[in-house]
């Protein structure tokens, strides 16, 4: 494998469970070191890719491969490549901790002397050190989270599947977790997670892949993934006073397309407006408010965030599913539900 | 009250089993009768066809309401209490009494389905003669009801206080084997002696249900001799069992409300980590303490069956360490017995004894230990876990029946000193020994592969378990029954070709123990169970090839 090459790269990958299709067409590729956070709805297809990554589950069609290996050809090699910690814990009842972890390095064919030092490492590196003589069916639901963190680090892979690793977890553990991310990442780690807490991903994911109905609806950076989505920016222009608010609105309505969403709030002094006009027409609409005399302390772009982002997913899944032909029931209360979510 | 009845009894008769279940006994019964129905002119007064009958009829039901009866209630409040569905029941303004009064009724309801199921069979018993609706198939049907009481009661004391759907099935199971045969061992030895003892054992033999049943069938008394007649079993077993049903149900209210789920996490202590004096009556007690911190597994052992032994309660090595112990004491206990001449029993049938001790080591243990090899892991989820690791399908497997064959072999030998001094009383029976061990050896290799492979059919441990227990009972104990019937109803060719099912009749025919010497069941019981045992491990081995399969 070259090193400009991608650890995780999938093309046209597609699962088919008789007439279901979870995963449909499938191209994405990440790169050394980076932290993707697949995002999606319940039932989306993250699991099925993940499991196709691992070698749990072959695809109908299309190729999946991990640090260069065939994810259907050499499965045995992409279980010692991967880590992966699924959504579940996998409990061994009357186990303690570090027979636990004695058993998957054991598996995995660690010598025992490496195995003891490899077991204190990760339970340090996952905040575990305490837990090391508990019964694992005893831990509270956090804890195991750790555990399994530990778990997934065991036999040192290359590359590491998470699902839904904050899950249970307090927000003291879930910043630390972050923490570990990054930590797995600058050690060269690739990750690929998934969670549904949107904003932690968008504080520690390099690239951001947004599946619904088993199909890639976005893929980039988050910056990528919110233009993709969204082709109108959101401005904010805020002034000193609400006194000349009225003018502001006035001069931007000129240099903005007919049509355009412009929203004034003289109590907070800010008009807010949609556009997809580029860089240089901002730029002359900014020279034409000041040029006007009006009094502007702020002129900019308000961030779409991760979430902003899914929901537009969402509803647009919501009209095609509607569109498909789906109960009106059924896209009410999932249009609700998108209501709610926003409200 | 009400919503748990309906709900419990909802759920149970909605799924494949019940129906199944219900099926399943009418054919039986319907068999029964279809079998022993006169197609003759001639009509018999003396009622005895029709008794014959009904010992066959009895027998069965017993032995089906002890195997069914209980496997409903053991399960029941502990899978509230896995699926948390526990902690909103106590939540809501239900009693723990009302809870618990539910539970019981559903189970007891579903039994009286079945028990319904069987109905039509007594009736035609009792078209044949010989029989009253009050006196023979009354009374039956009262002890049956009783007997059911007594099992649900016991499941769920026992599912009140477990932690695990299959040890709560395991214990269960274990309890009612227990009470129905242990309380016939002192009336047994000590038959002729001296009220008060003789009191004393009459009343604790009525807590099996087996004596009454015997004497509502005109059969006499366990192990009765001479001139001995019983008497009064049918109400000391109504006196026994529901003291016994009463005193569970005590036990059990106290247990089902927030104490149940007010449980602190285990601290972990190490034994490493406890005083000397600790440390050492610990060494003293459990030879392999079950808290010391281990060591590593070694690279040369399959790390599969070191897991195993590690997970299982029971199968720890202190646990595996005391039952070997206890089985070579016994074992050389009946031989020493024998052999100073205190039991006038004869070596066949201390050889007869320990070959019952055997199999009911191999029929009780096996079930519980290999019954969730496959399933615990699919239940659990460790299954995806394991087969993200390098080890291959193969390796798991063998590591699963590893870690059950070692302790069956540890008990296996545990027994043999008793063998081996029966050798050394009589040399003759050298060839008989021989033929009982390889006997014993095809047996527990036939259970182990017979749990191995419900296992791997069930993604729940305690169905797997549930089925390996009824599986095994059916071929090992299932063909006694037709045995009891050796003469009338059933001819000899007939009683041989069942037996030659049994592993159980087979190594008592290898022994020589009286009732099974004049059927030729060696070497065809051999040749049979050699088949399914290689019909099973084919099923064992594609099973685990496909689960390890990527989806």
């Amino acid at each position: 494998m070259a090193s400009g090459d991608p650890v995780v790269a999938t093309k046209d990958l597609t699962k088919k469970y008789g007439k279901l299709v979870a995963l449909d067409r499938l191209t994405m590729a990440v790169e050394r070191g980076q932290i993707l956070g697949f995002i999606g709805p319940n039932g989306a297809g993250k699991t099925t890719a993940i499991k196709i990554l691992v070698g749990l589950a072959r695809p109908t069609s299309g190729s999946a491969q991990v640090a260069g290996t065939d994810c259907v050809a050499d499965p045995r090699k992409i279980r010692r490549l991967v880590g992966y910690m699924p959504d579940i814990f996998g409990v061994y009842d009357n186990m303690r901790v570090s027979e636990y972890l004695d058993f998957f390095g054991a598996a995995f064919g660690i010598r025992r002397r490496e195995r003891v030092q490899r077991i204190d490492q990760v339970l340090e590196t996952a905040g575990a050190s305490n837990f090391k003589d508990l019964y694992v069916e005893a831990l509270s639901h956090g804890m195991k989270q750790r555990v399994a963190i530990a778990r997934t680090l065991l036999h040192d892979p290359a590359v590491i599947f998470m699902d839904e690793p904050t899950n249970g977890l307090d927000p003291q553990a879930r910043i630390e977790m972050r923490q570990l991310l990054l930590d797995l990442a600058r050690r060269g780690k690739t990750l690929i997670v998934t969670s549904h807490v949107l904003p932690e991903l968008s504080h520690v994911c390099d690239r951001v892949a947004i599946i619904t109905r088993g199909k890639l609806r976005a893929f980039g950076t988050q910056e990528e993934v919110t233009r993709q989505l969204s082709p109108l920016r959101e401005m904010e222009v805020l002034l000193t006073g609400s006194d000349r608010i009225a003018q502001v609105v006035e001069v931007v309505r000129k240099h903005l397309e007919s049509g355009a969403s412009i929203q004034s709030s003289p109590a907070e002094a800010v008009v807010r407006f949609r556009t997809a006009r580029r860089e240089e027409e901002l730029a002359k609409l900014l020279a034409a408010l000041i040029a006007s005399g009006l009094d502007v302390t702020q002129f900019r772009e308000v961030q779409t965030d991760l979430e902003e982002a899914f929901l537009t997913v969402a509803r647009s899944d919501d009209n095609g599913a509607a569109e498909m032909g789906l109960s009106k029931t059924h896209g009410k209360s999932k249009a609700l539900i998108s209501e709610e979510i926003k409200s | 009250m009400t919503p748990i009845i309906r709900r419990e009894l909802l759920e149970w008769m909605r799924t494949r089993k019940a129906l199944a279940l219900q099926v399943g006994l009418a054919a039986v019964c319907a068999i029964l009768i279809l079998v022993r129905w006169p197609t003759g002119g001639v009509g018999e007064l003396s009622g005895a066809r029709s008794l014959e009958v009904l010992r066959i009829f009895g027998y069965g039901a017993l032995a089906g309401i002890l195997l069914l009866a209980p496997a409903l209630p053991a399960t029941t409040l502990v899978r509230e209490k896995m699926s948390g569905t526990l902690a909103l029941l106590l939540n809501s303004p239900l009693s723990g009494q009302s809870i618990y009064f539910g539970k019981l009724l559903a189970s007891l309801g579903f039994t009286a389905i079945l028990l319904t199921m069987t109905v039509p069979a007594a009736a035609a018993c009792y078209a044949l003669g010989g029989t009253t609706i009050r006196g023979g198939v009354g009374l039956l049907y009262a002890i049956l009801c009783l007997a059911a009481l007594q099992v649900s009661t016991l499941g769920l004391l026992v599912s009140s206080r477990s932690q695990s759907t299959d040890g709560a099935l395991r214990v269960t199971y274990g309890l009612v084997l227990a009470v129905c045969v242990l309380p016939l061992a002192p009336h047994w030895l000590l038959q002729g002696s001296e009220p008060p003892l003789s009191e004393i054992v009459e009343w604790i033999r009525g807590l099996s249900p087996i004596p009454a049943v015997m004497e509502v069938l005109g059969q006499g008394d366990v192990g009765s001799r001479g001139m001995s007649i019983g008497g009064g079993a049918m109400v000391r077993y109504a006196v026994m069992a529901s003291l016994m049903s009463v005193l569970c149900a005590l036990a059990t209210f106290s247990r089902v409300n927030h104490k149940m789920l007010d449980r602190a996490r285990p601290a972990g202590i190490m034994t490493q980590d406890r005083a000397l004096g600790t440390r050492i009556m610990r060494r003293m007690l459990f030879l392999v303490d079950p808290q010391r911190r281990s060591r590593g597994i070694s690279r040369f052992v399959n790390p599969v069956m070191v897991k195993e032994f590690r997970t299982r309660r029971f199968g720890r090595a202190h646990w595996i360490l005391r039952l070997v112990a206890l089985c070579a004491i016994l074992s050389l206990a009946l031989s020493y017995l024998s052999a100073t001449g205190a039991l006038g029993w004869g070596l066949e049938a201390i050889g007869g004894a320990l070959v019952l001790l055997q199999i009911s080591l191999l029929i009780l243990f096996v079930p519980s230990l290999a019954g969730g090899l496959i399933s615990t892991e699919r239940e659990s989820g460790g299954w995806r876990l394991l087969l993200m690791t390098p080890l291959s399908a193969g390796a798991i497997l063998r590591g699963k029946l590893m870690s059950v064959v070692w302790p069956l072999i540890l008990l296996l030998c545990a027994t043999l000193p008793g063998y081996i001094v029966m050798m050394h009383l009589k040399p003759t029976l050298e060839v008989q020994v021989y033929r009982v061990v390889a006997t014993l050896v095809l047996t527990a290799t036939f259970a182990v592969l017979v749990s191995a492979a419900a296992s791997s059919l069930f993604r729940s441990t305690a169905a797997a378990t549930t089925t390996s227990y009824s599986a095994l009972l059916a071929i090992c104990l299932g063909p006694l029954l037709i045995w009891l019937g050796r003469g009338a109803p059933f001819g000899h060719r007939a009683v041989e070709t069942i037996l030659t099912v049994s592993p159980v009749a087979a190594a008592l025919h290898a022994s020589d123990t009286p009732g099974f010497t004049d059927y030729a069941l060696l070497p065809a019981n051999w040749w049979l169970i050699a088949a399914a045992c290689l019909a099973l491990l084919t099923l064992l081995v594609v099973r685990t090839w496909q689960l390890s399969r990527p989806d």
